[in-house]
Formats: structure tokens, sequence, C-alpha cells
């Protein structure tokens, strides 16, 4: 049964409902200069479009925006969104782009013209680091037993995650290649989403999997997965889950998600933008949307952010030629 | 010769043709050093080539005289004004969407395919294009914040 | 009974006037956006995520739920009404929906819709609240070779839909699987058939090309003929469901919810494939195999039902395991998020009033959708007594804010519009279009996990005779093809 309260407080958001309904994300067309625009090179739903939906919110409760307008340009990892975030919004000095570490792979494995270098970076806000996992029922007990077995032979062990060339395969190829194997000789199993892959792995029909630690956090708590190792630099907080590191193989691997502002946007509007996440990322706003959705804040602006990108670059195009798809 | 002029033959050439340009596009997927027992061009070449073998057996059967539209389809002529009234609709659909927005530009294909229907008041037609468009408009792209391309009016709505 | 107490503790939840406010909202929101072609319940869910920052995760639920279901009796609507599916898993539906609609007989082909997904949505609800964990357990044992052998048998299936020349209905089969075969290859990461083009690099969506197929070349083969051929007749006789209606759409209306449920509950189901093999059952089984094609209502009771009971089987590893299996429901989990709330294997346990008042809403959502769509069929049906010029302009714009509206790209119209051309040829030339698109849902699917298979087998074939699942299903599909033919034979 429902409390009274909870009873109380829905009746007056249901009087409101149906006149609440148009305004919640349809932006008036018309635009103060407060207005910011975010840039989502993917559709509804995922983690970038999840990221600037989170933006937006925690800037509008800290009072730093009057509103912001969301665009979906989704497809391929982003190799999509971004030329038209280049070519139709040059210059916007209110314009935001939401990428990540999934795009930078995108780019180069998909032989993009575009490429990451032509926007600018604004500041890199959340990481997420990855987990292996093996069904419950599995003979290996950690990430020695599995790394030692695929040395043994590769073919018997099934690596599940998201698309080839994506951060799930990217992490799959470094452990093989950390501990002394053959990236190329990883029998990876690609799935669509986290969904078919979890499936696969309840199911017992894989050897392991790779994916984002919110995929499969809950599943690991209920004890029908056994994590392995987590991809973070250190141990986390109330994760009882050994670093790949720990274990003796020197990866590290984070899915961050940050912001770009357009191609040639001037100085002033680079520097209000840096201004404005720094503030962002200050505010209890933020920090309050990070707990929810369990991020970890890693916040990194402007040059060092430039730098960071570059050096990812070429980290993630060394590890693709080594997978095979660079 | 004047058997391959049929329609049906043409066709088959067409399949044929696709089939073709399939395989050519086959031959140039890369295929990744990456493990894989069956690699990403199997089953293209499957398809590819059973596409272009119908082809051919459709090009026989066209030949031979087996396969023949109905009389009900090759008696009457095509209707070629009104099929360029409603290609006219479709191009200007694409080419004026972007810049003047989703409607003016379906107000504009709905005037052309009217037309091509035999309506005869044109401006009746795109009044009741125009309305059918805000509708869809305001009542579906406006309810969920899709933005479906304002254009033109995309100042004062 | 300890679920029948915790499903009247979810009723008295559904059932508060808010509550049920919330429902309406989704029913009548998930009709609309279920009538649109390329605008599904995802992507309207999905955009309605900033909701759960101002309403309690009960109403907000209550709403996802019933624009999920609502959309399910949207897309049937305009595959009856206009051969334009609204949701992928409708195309089906279109088939003899339409021809029944162009015969004069579309209230009844709506009608039959509808009551066929109250009842499947209902035994599919049912479903749910009884049999959810067997189930999963049951579905986690599918692995890539057995789906692959279950496509197999789905392939079978087309077999129903290839029309007067097997040689046409295979050509058209081939066609779909190249068309879905285009983007990025998921096993490799290689791109297909893309041309250079970045839109590609996903793939084609079923839709344009459901939607460019049947709607866009249709109208234009009916512009090519000579004017006044594409006057539809309007209604004709009784409008409602006649006895004879009635007699003939209660068992596929049964069988079709049997078999959808099941297929929506498998991790990798789709709500598509059952629909085929509705198709066929009903096709096979029925008294009336001839009228196939030509409007025959078992061809919509069935696949109607069989969608909407997917739609409920979907729903299972999402409650009982907290496993998202598709968009829709990989969205519903990240909105428990912003709650929260941990989706996962725990959920039954944790949030038992939620669950069990998601659940009960659904059986309310499905009564309001039954009592919101019967009395519209006949009004629905009005639509076409509207002149053909208006009807086909309104058709035309209808495909474009589909497309077009989700994309913006340019290039999704020229690819429907294209498409639409290749529609009008296949038309004029006799060609079935529902294997194109078949193919083009079946095709990669069977190609995905026929190489997952045999990358977890390390290359060994064997393993889609020594998996018993897969062997079994192998074998059903060599019957079904079989059999037939030695039936004719002895004749």
């Amino acid at each position: 049964m429902m409390h009274r309260r909870a009873f109380l407080r829905s009746t007056a958001y249901g009087a409101a409902a149906i006149g609440l309904l148009p305004g919640l994300s349809g932006p008036a067309a018309a635009q103060t200069v407060d207005t910011l625009k975010l840039f989502v090179p993917a559709n509804p739903g995922g983690g970038w479009d999840q990221t600037a939906r989170s933006i937006e919110l925690a800037l509008k409760q800290a009072n730093l925006i009057k509103g912001a307008q969301v665009t979906n340009v989704g497809g391929a990892g982003g190799a999509v969104g971004l030329p038209q975030f280049v070519n139709q919004w040059k210059g916007q000095g209110n314009a935001l782009m939401v990428a990540g570490m999934v795009m930078v792979g995108a780019l180069i494995a998909n032989k993009s013209p575009v490429k990451l270098s032509q926007v600018t970076p604004i500041a890199r806000l959340t990481g997420e680091f990855q987990v292996v996992v093996v069904p419950a029922a599995s003979p290996h007990k950690t990430l020695a037993d599995l790394v030692a077995a695929f040395k043994a032979d590769p073919a018997k062990v099934s690596w599940a995650g998201g698309s080839a060339g994506g951060s799930d395969h990217i992490l799959a190829g470094m452990i093989a290649k950390a501990a002394g194997g053959d990236p190329k000789k990883v029998s990876y199993v690609a799935y669509s989403g986290g969904g078919p892959a979890l499936a696969a792995l309840l199911g017992n029909q894989v050897t392991c999997g790779i994916s984002g630690f919110g995929e499969f956090g809950e599943q690991i708590k209920a004890g029908k997965l056994r994590a392995l190792a987590i991809s973070a630099d250190k141990r986390q907080a109330g994760i009882d889950i050994p670093t790949i590191r720990e274990q003796g193989i020197d990866v590290e691997l984070f899915n961050w998600r940050g912001v770009f502002a357009p191609p040639g946007v001037k100085d002033a509007d680079r520097a209000a933008m840096i201004d404005l996440m720094t503030r962002m990322n200050a505010s209890p706003a933020w920090a309050e949307q990070l707990k929810a959705r369990d991020w970890t804040g890693i916040f990194l602006a402007g040059d060092a952010y430039g730098k960071y990108i570059e050096q990812e670059n070429a980290r993630i195009e060394a590890i693709l030629k080594d997978i095979g798809l660079a | 010769m004047q058997r391959l002029r049929r329609p049906e033959a043409l066709l088959a050439l067409g399949v044929i043709g696709l089939g073709c340009v399939a395989l050519y596009e086959t031959t140039r997927i890369p295929v990744s050093p990456m493990y894989a027992r069956v690699g990403p061009t199997a089953m293209a070449y499957a398809a590819s080539l059973l596409l272009t073998g119908l082809g051919v057996a459709l090009l026989v059967e066209a030949w031979r005289g087996r396969w023949t539209s109905p009389p009900e389809e090759t008696a009457t002529p095509l209707n070629l004004r009104a099929i360029g009234w409603l290609l006219l609709g479709l191009v200007l659909n694409i080419g004026l969407i972007g810049p003047l927005g989703f409607m003016p530009a379906s107000t504009l294909l709905f005037a052309c395919t009217a037309r091509a229907f035999g309506s005869r008041r044109p401006l009746r037609d795109a009044a009741i294009g125009a309305i059918f468009a805000a509708i869809a408009y305001f009542g579906f792209a406006q309810l969920l914040g899709i933005n479906i391309g304002a254009g033109l009016l995309a100042g004062w709505v | 009974m300890e679920t029948l107490g915790l499903l009247a503790d979810g009723f008295a939840v559904a059932l508060q006037p808010v509550n049920l406010l919330w429902a309406i909202v989704g029913v009548t929101l998930g009709t609309a956006v279920g009538v649109l072609p390329g605008l599904g319940p995802a992507l309207t869910i999905a955009l309605l995520l900033p909701i759960t920052f101002h309403v309690p995760a009960t109403a907000a639920f209550i709403l996802f739920a019933g624009i999920y279901y609502g959309a399910m009796y949207g897309g049937s609507t305009t595959s009856i009404l206009l051969n334009t599916p609204g949701e992928s898993a409708t195309i089906i539906t279109a088939l003899e929906g339409h021809k029944m609609a162009r015969k004069g007989r579309a209230a009844a082909a709506l009608a039959t819709a509808a009551i066929g997904s109250f009842i499947a949505g209902t035994i599919g609800t049912l479903g749910i609240t009884f049999l959810a964990p067997p189930l999963v357990e049951l579905a986690l044992q599918f692995g890539p070779a057995d789906y692959f052998s279950l496509m197999v048998l789905a392939f079978v299936a087309v077999s129903a839909v290839l029309g007067s020349s097997v040689l046409r209905g295979l050509t058209a089969l081939a066609f779909g699987i190249l068309l879905g075969l285009i983007g990025i290859d998921l096993q490799t990461g290689q791109p297909r058939f893309t041309f250079g083009l970045p839109e590609l690099l996903d793939g084609i969506n079923v839709i344009v090309v459901a939607v460019g197929l049947f709607a866009v070349g249709e109208t234009l083969y009916l512009a090519s003929r000579p004017l006044g051929h594409a006057t539809l007749t309007p209604l004709k006789g009784r409008a409602w469901m006649t006895r004879e209606d009635w007699r003939r759409s209660w068992k596929p209306w049964l069988r079709g919810s049997v078999l959808g449920f099941p297929f929506g509950a498998l991790p990798a189901g789709g709500a598509e494939v059952p629909t085929f093999i509705s198709y066929f059952v009903e096709k096979k089984l029925s008294r009336h195999p001839e009228e196939f094609g030509h409007g025959a209502i078992e061809g919509v009771a069935g696949p109607e039902a069989a969608n909407n009971a997917s739609a409920a089987g979907v729903l299972v590893p999402m409650l009982a395991l907290g496993l998202p299996t598709s968009a829709t429901a990989a969205i519903m989990l990240s909105a428990f998020q912003s709650y929260g709330i941990n989706p996962g294997p725990l959920l039954l346990q944790t949030q038992p009033e939620l669950v069990w008042g998601l659940i009960a809403s659904l059986y309310v959502g499905n009564v309001m959708l039954l009592v919101l769509n019967l009395p519209l069929a006949g009004l629905w049906a009005k639509i076409l007594a509207i002149p053909s010029p208006w009807l086909y302009g309104g058709i035309l714009m209808f495909a474009t804010i589909g497309t077009y509206g989700i994309s913006q790209s340019p290039i999704d119209l020229i690819l429907l519009y294209l498409i639409g051309g290749v529609g009008y040829l296949m038309r004029r030339f006799d060609f079935p279009a529902a294997p194109t698109v078949i193919g083009m849902i079946l095709g990669p699917f069977a190609e995905q996990e026929f190489r997952r298979a045999l990358t977890i087998s390390g290359g060994e074939f064997s393993v889609f005779a020594t998996r018993p699942l897969s062997a079994m299903l192998l074998g059903l599909a060599v019957l079904l093809l079989v059999v037939p033919l030695l039936l004719r034979h002895r004749r």
C-alpha cells in the first residue's frame, strides 16, 4: 500500500499532469541568451543522452542557465552526429556536444573523415569503469584463472560485450595484450546493448563478459555473476572487487564522457563555457546527479582536457590496431 | 532482341544488375584479421549471389514468355502526368524541408499529391494540407519536444 | 496464493484516481505515437524521462506502461487503414488488414485487432503475474545456436507470404536480406554496403523500408493508374464483426497469444518473429487458405494477438531479472535508476509495491485500450471515406513525419522515396513486398547468431546439431518443410 503522504503528493502532481506534459521537454523556440544548446550524437536514452539531461537538470537547479534545448542525432557511435556538429553548429557560442571515449574509438574504426580534434574541448565530466565478470557457475575464480585459460586456448574462452571496437572490446584486447596473449585471437562475441550480453552470461552461454559497472552491478550483488576485476585505477569505495592492475595486469580504462564546443567559437565563449562547467561541477545538484547515476566525477577542463584527448586518441588507435580494427 | 525489350525482361536485368553491384560491394568489405570463423562477407556473398541467380532465372522466364503481366496492367497507358506531379511533390519535399521547414514543405507535397490524384483546386488542397501539417507538427512534435524542423516559421511558432 | 495478495495490493495502487489518470494519459499518448511510423514507445519514453524528476515512481511507470501497450494498438490502426505500419511488429497486420479495409471491412479488421490485442495483452499479463520466474529461467537456456535454429524455423514461415510465384517471392526475400546487411557489422566492426555514407553506418530502419514499400509504393502505383482507380470501397454491409468473423477470429487470438508471449520473454526474441510464425500457422490451419492475400480475418487476428502477447513477454525478463531485452525495456530500466531504484534480480523483493502496481496497471491499461479502440474502430474506418487526393496526400505527409522527424536527415527521406520507387516496381510486376521486410529482419538476426554460435564453439559447426534445443528446432523446421510436400505427393 502506498503511504498517505506519497498519495497526497501524487494527487497534486496528477492534477498538474495534463498541463505539465507539453512543457516537459519541449523548449520554446524563442531563445534567450541563457539558453544552452546541447547536441547529443546518440539516440535518446543512452549514456550520452543521460549525461546531457543530467547537465541540463543540474545547471537549472543551480540557477546557472534558464533553459536548455537538447538535439539528438544518433548513429554509429557518434560518427553520424559529429560531422553535423562540426559543419552546421560552427561558431555557436552557446552550444555544447556531449561525447566520450566511445566516439574516439568509433571515429578511428570507421575511418571517419571528421576528427574529434576539430571541435573545441571544454571539460571532461564523468567516468565509468568497466568490470570483467563470469557466470556464477564458472570455474574461473580470479582474473589470473581466466587469463591462463585464454593463453592455453583462446578459442575456448569467449568474451561477451558490446559492438566490436567499442569500449568492452578494447578492454578485452588490452587485457589479452598486457597478459602476453595475442589480442587478435580474442574470441569476442558482440551483442547490441548490455541486455542481450547479460542474458548470454546469465544463461552460461559464454565464458566471460565485459561491460560498464552500472550494467552488471545489480547482478553481481545478487550473486548471479561473479566479478573478477574492475578497470579503475584504484579500489572503489563500497565495491569489493580488485582492480585489474592489482592482479598483475597493467591495464586501466575509464569510459569517460565530456563536453565540447563547436569549432570556431570565440575565445570569450570558450572561457565562459569552461567557467559554466566548472561551476556546475562544484554544485551540489551535480554531485547528486553523479550519485544517482553511479558515475565517478573525473573533472578536467580546458587545455588539460585537450591534451588528455590527444593521448586517448593515440592509446585507443594503438589498441584498435592490435585487435585488428584500425 | 524484341524479347529483351519486354518490361519483365528489363526488370530481370535490373535485378541482375543489383546483384552484381552487391557482389562488387561485397568484395570491397574490409576483412579484419580479427578472430572469426565466418567473417562479415560470407552472408553478403550468399545473398548477392542468390539475388543474381534469381535475376537470371527471372530473365529466362521472361525470355520464354512464361512470365508476363496481366492485361489489366498493360492495357492502359501509364498516367505519366500524375506520376510527374507526384515526383515533383517528393523532390520538392526533399529539397525544401531543410531550408523551409516541415510545415511548408509538407503542404507543397500534399498539394502536388492531390493534383496527381485528380484534384483541380490547388489552393484549397494547399489550405487543407497546411492545416493537416500544422496538426501533425503541433500535436506530435511539440508535445514530445521533437524538433522536426520549424524552418521558416522558427521565429514565431 | 501469495501472488494474488500481492496483485490485489497492486490493484489498490493502480486504481487510485491519480494513477488511473496517468494510465489514461499513457494509453492515449501511446496510441498516438504508435500510429506514427518511426516514432515508437522507446523513443517516446526516452523523451518523457525528465518526467521522473517531477512525479512519484509509481505514476511514472504507470504512464510508461500505458505508452508501451498503447503503441502496440496504435501501430495496427495505420497498418490496416493506410497500409502504413506504425511499428515493425504490425507489418504483417497490413498484409490482410489493409486488404480487408479495401473491401470495405475496415471496421471488422480494426475490431478483431483490438479484441485480439486485448485478449493477448491480458493473457500476457497473466503470464507475467504467474509464470515469470520459471519462464525466464527457460528463456536463458537459449544460446546463439538455438536462436539460429529458431530463425531457420522462422524462414520456413516466410513461405506463407511468397505470393503467386515462388521465384518472385524469393527475389523479394533476397533483396530484403541485402538491405538488412547494410551498416556496420556488429561482430567485426566493418562497414558493409554503406557506399561511404555515414548515414548508412547504422543500417536502414526497417520501418523506413516497410513504409516505403507499402505506403509510398502503393501511392505511386495508384497514381500511375487511370483516374478513379484509386477509390476505395467505403464501409460495406455491417460495420461490426459478424458472427462468422467471431467464429474465425477466436482461435487465432488464442494461438497468437500463446505463441507470442514466450517469444517476447526470450532475451533476443523480438516482437516481429512471432507475427510471421503466427501468420504461417493461421494460413496452414485456415479452412480458407485461398483467402489469404485477399483479406483473411485470421491473418489479422493471429499476428495482432502474437505481437501484443510478445510485448507483454518482454516485461518478464525486465521485471524478473532486471534484464532489458528491448529498447523500450532498457529505457524503462534507466528510468528506475533516476529514482535511485536499482533494477536487478532483486527488484521484485525490494520494490514489490512498484512492480505489482505496474503489473496491475497493465491489466487496467489493457481494458482502457479496448474501451478506447473499439468505439473508435468505426470512426477510424471513416478515414477511408476521405477523397483519394487528400487521403494519399495525407499518407505521404504522414510517412514524412516519422522518417524525417526523428533523424532530420534528408538522406532518410531520399531513401524512403527510393524504396517507394522499388515498391512501385514490385507492385507493378507482382512481387510480394512482405518477404523483403521479413528478410530484412530475419537475415541479419540469423547471421549474427550463426557467427556468435561459431565463435563460442571455437568454429565447430556441429554445435547446431548437438545442442538439444537447436536440434529440436531444426528438426521442426525440416518437418514443416517436408510434410506438406509429402502430403501433396500422396494425393
